[in-house]
């Protein structure tokens, strides 16, 4: 659950969008732009958080009135190369904010945190990642966590999808790519598995009204509606000009669910209406027409 | 022995209603707290709790019975009630300062022989940690449910009672005034009696615990829970008491108490109650039904919304735990129009919120109506002059308040629990 310092909405003074040349971190930097927030965005160029000065150059750039959005990662985790990598990253954002202090820290995490059959999961659920990829987040959230002594906010969003998405995962990037192509698209199974899937620019949103709030605590970022991947791929070619086959394969693994409760996200921000899927889908297709 | 005088420290919901249960049987009854307004007025008839029979139950005994704000005044008792509230903190845990202290000043004004019984929910091993001698020492397991209290009280099932060696027989004032209610009395442990007071209420969680589950899914797959139940209450094994009607959470408190009462205990000592802590959250996810269900069918940003009923139930002037308050705080967004029979629309406590005359009244003009309390005045409530008065069609019914056929025949769309919202553009009824 969140608690905002900010009851009503305030602009904070700067903010510094660590990982903003990312599919995520553009489309936070583009929303903040559009707020008229004052902003730093830094990509792998400014700041490769890699590099053994890191630490160094991320303090020096940092200033007390700042609210910094850790958004940058090595992702999808595949192997453990990038988990460690990834960790080394968040090793220098903890140094760099422990010697210099901020305003707030927003971290972009992921519901990979969730055990699999966390369902709904609602912010409290079990953290129990079954992955790489979710051990990450969750280790770099622990350590953000007991490291810093700022106020926090950890967001835990789902599937996210969106025009740049530069990801050719299953789900709606990989359906519009082959729609757009007229090849077939394949699901496991019958595609009954359900996800949640959530607009990139709605993950922009909440970040920014969290960064307006000065909030802390922890949020999902997903819609509160679930959709089978065969539904999914059915609104894609509904939207593609192109007659496009979808196609079953023999089932190889166990149906999996992923359902949310987001009881505490329409409490934090009352006001705030996600994109319904269909709708999303349709302005992907019009921004990558 | 003629019969004993009996007292109540605490005028609380539990110690009024006890005690006036007790003057009804003929007891002579000392009814203290120290809250000297609070004593005046119930002395002067003028009651702080609200309960069907209650004020009939104060008259019939107003001979029999005195009000004192001097606990001095308790020593002319054979046998005194603990009678005092046990307030919780956020997360459910008892503070038991309070309650301490009333009891140490309660057994400094005791005659040498009175009785002490502990009426308040209390933990495991508090009451034989009390400084008094065991033979005259005694935990008495209380029922009361709100809006139910008097016949509770007056027509108890059972007394469950806590002492020190249950192969004993009950000191003979203790023994008379239970013996005056014909039930049957359950000697047992201390802890044992404590632990059956959290023991019931476990049980009934459960209950309440499946049915809410199984009404979510209801919801979902196109059952209704209201035609399961009576096949349910059939089955000699659930019996036709089972809490089996769906709500919104846990409220009131005294269970969620109980709750982490278990889940701490556990914890200290190693058991396993995982599912107490799954009751918990099943809990705080159907509190959350009005929330959601509202947040996903009204879309208008500057909205109106009625709210009918502030009590966390019927019968009762109680807010604490109540799920209105709950859904209300999670509406700022919006504008609001409440009204309670009993409950002052101060009480909710939200910026955009004005009071209504009347239930008809609160729904004026709103987009969307949640009856959050199943007031019987509501019941009255014709859907056909909520669909006239009303500017949206969104009806939150979660208890059934209203004939669901003449919500829908009368245009509105109508949300309630356990079945899947029936919406009057799509469904016709014959």
């Amino acid at each position: 659950m969140l608690e905002h310092s900010n009851p009503a909405r305030k602009a904070p003074s700067r903010v510094v969008i660590i990982g903003a040349g990312g599919f995520v971190g553009g489309a936070i930097s583009a929303c903040l732009t559009a707020d008229k927030v004052p902003m730093l965005p830094l990509t792998r160029q400014e700041l490769d958080l890699l590099k053994p000065e890191a630490a160094a150059t991320l303090q020096r750039l940092l200033r007390a009135d700042d609210s910094v959005v850790f958004v940058s990662a090595l992702a999808p985790t595949r192997n453990n190369g990038m988990l460690i990598d990834n960790l080394r990253m968040a090793e220098a954002v903890c140094a760099a904010l422990a010697t210099q202090p901020v305003a707030q820290l927003a971290y972009i995490s992921s519901d990979a945190v969730y055990s699999d059959d966390a369902n709904p999961v609602t912010e409290r659920s079990c953290q129990q990642p079954s992955s790489l990829h979710g051990v990450m987040h969750l280790a770099r959230e622990i350590m953000l966590r007991t490291t810093l002594k700022l106020p926090l906010a950890i967001l835990r969003p789902t599937l996210i999808y969106g025009a740049k998405d530069p990801h050719n995962g299953y789900g709606p990037n990989r359906f519009r790519l082959l729609a757009a192509k007229g090849e077939v698209i394949t699901l496991f199974g019958e595609g009954e598995e359900k996800r949640d899937h959530v607009h990139v620019d709605d993950v922009a949103a909440l970040v920014s009204a969290v960064l307006h709030h000065r909030s802390k605590g922890v949020l999902n970022i997903a819609t509160g509606r679930s959709a089978s991947f065969r539904e999914v791929a059915e609104m894609v070619v509904a939207l593609s000009p192109r007659s496009v086959e979808i196609r079953g394969t023999p089932r190889q693994n166990p149906i999996t669910y992923r359902h949310f409760d987001i009881t505490d996200g329409l409490k934090a921000f009352p006001e705030f209406r996600y994109v319904p899927l269909r709708e999303g889908l349709a302005r992907v297709a019009k921004e990558s027409a | 022995m003629s019969a004993p005088v009996v007292g109540f420290a605490g005028l609380t919901h539990l110690g009024l209603v006890s005690a006036l249960a007790v003057a009804s049987k003929g007891f002579r009854v000392v009814g203290y707290d120290a809250d000297a307004a609070r004593v005046r007025d119930i002395a002067a008839g003028r009651l702080p709790v609200v309960e069907p029979g209650l004020d009939e139950l104060a008259r019939g005994c107003a001979q029999r019975i005195s009000f004192s704000s001097q606990v001095k005044d308790l020593g002319a008792c054979d046998l005194v009630y603990i009678s005092t509230d046990v307030p919780t903190d956020d997360r459910g845990q008892s503070d038991l300062s309070g309650i301490s202290a009333s009891i140490a000043q309660v057994i400094a004004s005791l005659s040498p022989r009175a009785l002490l019984v502990v009426l308040c929910q209390v933990p495991p091993g508090f009451t034989r940690a009390l400084p008094l001698p065991s033979e005259r020492l005694f935990y008495q397991v209380e029922t009361l449910v709100f809006g139910r209290a008097v016949e509770r009280a007056t027509r108890p099932e059972r007394y469950i009672v806590g002492c020190a060696d249950p192969g004993k027989a009950l000191p003979e004032a203790f023994a008379a005034v239970l013996g005056a209610f014909g039930c049957p009395i359950l000697p047992m442990r201390y802890e044992s009696a404590e632990l059956a007071k959290i023991a019931i209420n476990c049980c009934l969680v459960a209950s309440v615990t499946i049915a809410n589950t199984l009404a979510e899914l209801s919801e979902r797959i196109g059952a209704d829970w209201r035609e399961i139940v009576p096949a349910l209450k059939l089955d000699a094994r659930i019996g036709q008491g089972a809490y089996l009607a769906p709500g919104l959470g846990i409220a009131g408190g005294n269970l969620e108490r109980d709750l982490v009462t278990i889940a701490r205990l556990s914890q200290e000592t190693g058991s396993e109650a995982s599912v107490i802590l799954a009751f918990v959250a099943n809990s705080r996810h159907r509190r959350d039904w009005a929330t959601r269900v509202l947040h996903e069918e009204v879309r208008k940003a500057d909205a109106l919304i009625g709210i009918l009923g502030l009590a966390y139930k019927e019968n009762t002037h109680s807010t604490k735990n109540s799920p209105s308050l709950a859904l209300i705080s999670t509406l700022a967004p919006w504008r609001l129009k409440v009204y309670d029979p009993v409950v002052p629309a101060a009480a909710a406590n939200h910026p955009r919120a004005q009071g209504a005359a009347s239930a008809l009244a609160a729904a004026e003009g709103v987009d969307a109506l949640a009856i959050m309390t199943p007031w019987p005045a509501f019941r009255e409530l014709k859907p056909a002059d909520l669909a006239r008065v009303m500017a949206g069609r969104t009806v939150l019914d979660p208890y059934r308040v209203l004939d669901e056929r003449a919500a829908v025949a009368a245009g509105l769309d109508y949300l309630t629990l356990g079945a899947p919202p029936r919406r009057a553009k799509e469904h016709r009824y014959a």
